[in-house]
């Protein structure tokens, strides 16, 4: 009896799928698909276009907004968090933006002290003045350490150094890479800064 | 004299067809205002929707709107909703003549997309109305660059014209429905071919 009323149901189902395909075969819509598939390959793309603009009837309709809507992004708006509050909770102060380090602020956290870092100063322009040798040499080269810690504390170093006009930089435009060389006589009226990624 | 004709509290005939025209009047401005302005995500208005703001007459309302916009070139049109009723019928406007192709190209639509649309529309229609993402690629590849039918696709699918399914089957969506004859893109594509060679047989 159940095996009867499954093969009934089977074929239920297939009479109503040739029941579908009748129903497309004699609707107006119907054309022999491989006809159509050469027809498209044969036409220009223009042709296809024109075609469906010629049938193309857009919808008009105005979207803009109503007082309804205008209450809605009120309460929207008065309601919202501040973005620099609205992910506190999970992260903490993660939005906070990046800002500067002053040497005071160095000094407050104990990197340095100022006779430490009046030293380190004198020591790395010395080391500048030797392997530059009067030459222009590489800036990455010149502020590689043996850790990335040390490559950003001699990249900071050599800011000041630069800064005091004890030495200069030049990045050439094509190759971009940064050179360092001691400064020469008095520095000139023509001063930028210029900001690197220390890597 | 008038008084003894009409007794007092019976309404005048012309009064009343007055007071009929203005309600008509006022009910036919609130149907042109109810489609013309979007409401939701979908454009058009459904049967239910109308019942509720003009009344259980509401389609011969729509009928007289439609006439009346007949001079501004656009009309009312119904699209049947998936349960064939009244209530699930979406009730929208449209131009009533089709653009020109320039007018299409500077609502944004590229030759190259409309020609992409053209061509999945008549070839799912000719394949009973759905066809695999797959299979309508690999045709449509013979005639279009790659990047072209992705982005193209995936554009139709998201307004609206086409719909694509979790088994990955592209079907016509409810958009080209609302703003596409069909039955007469299907015959200006066939017409296309022979159209210009008799046009050239005469010259």
């Amino acid at each position: 009896m159940l095996k009867d009323s499954e093969a009934m149901q089977q074929l239920v189902a297939i009479v109503k799928l040739q029941d579908q395909w009748i129903k497309h075969r004699a609707s107006a819509l119907y054309i022999d698909p491989l006809l159509l598939e050469l027809k498209i390959q044969l036409i220009s793309k223009e042709e296809l276009a024109e075609s469906l603009a010629k049938s193309w009837h857009p919808i008009a309709q105005i979207d803009q907004l109503t007082p309804k809507g205008l209450e809605k992004a009120f309460v929207y708006w008065r309601e919202l968090v501040p973005f620099s509050e609205r992910f506190k909770d999970q992260f903490g102060n993660y939005g906070q933006q990046t800002g500067m380090i002053g040497l005071e602020e160095l000094e407050s956290l104990s990197i340095f002290t100022k006779e430490e870092f009046e030293s380190r100063l004198n020591a790395i322009s010395k080391e500048l003045v030797e392997r530059s040798n009067g030459k222009e040499i590489d800036y990455r080269d010149f502020i590689n350490g043996k850790d990335p810690e040390e490559t950003a504390l001699r990249g900071y170093l050599i800011a000041f150094v630069v800064t005091e006009g004890r030495a200069t930089i030049r990045t050439d435009p094509l190759t971009e890479q940064i050179f360092i060389s001691v400064m020469q006589g008095k520095p000139g009226d023509e001063t930028k800064s210029v900001a690197i990624a220390v890597r | 004299m008038s008084d003894s004709t009409n007794p007092p509290g019976a309404a005048n005939p012309s009064t009343e067809a007055a007071a009929e025209r203005a309600s008509l009047d006022r009910k036919t401005r609130r149907a042109f205002q109810v489609l013309i302005l979007q409401r939701g995500r979908n454009p058009g208005v459904k049967g239910w929707e109308m019942r509720r703001y003009l009344g259980k007459d509401y389609k011969k309302i729509l009928e007289v709107l439609s006439d009346d916009l007949k001079p501004l070139g656009l009309e009312v049109h119904l699209v049947p909703g998936p349960e064939q009723t009244d209530d699930s019928t979406r009730f929208l406007l449209r131009f009533r003549d089709p653009p020109t192709l320039t007018e299409a190209e500077t609502a944004g639509f590229r030759i190259d997309d409309l020609a992409v649309l053209a061509a999945t529309i008549a070839l799912v229609n000719s394949k009973q109305g759905r066809i695999s993402r797959k299979e309508l690629e690999s045709f449509l590849k013979g005639k279009f660059p790659r990047w072209r039918i992705d982005y193209s696709v995936d554009r139709y699918i998201k307004r609206g014209y086409l719909d694509q399914d979790d088994k990955d089957l592209i079907r016509i969506g409810w958009r080209t429905r609302a703003e596409i004859d069909e039955r007469s893109l299907m015959t200006l594509i066939l017409a296309q071919g022979t159209q210009s060679k008799t046009t050239g047989g005469k010259q």
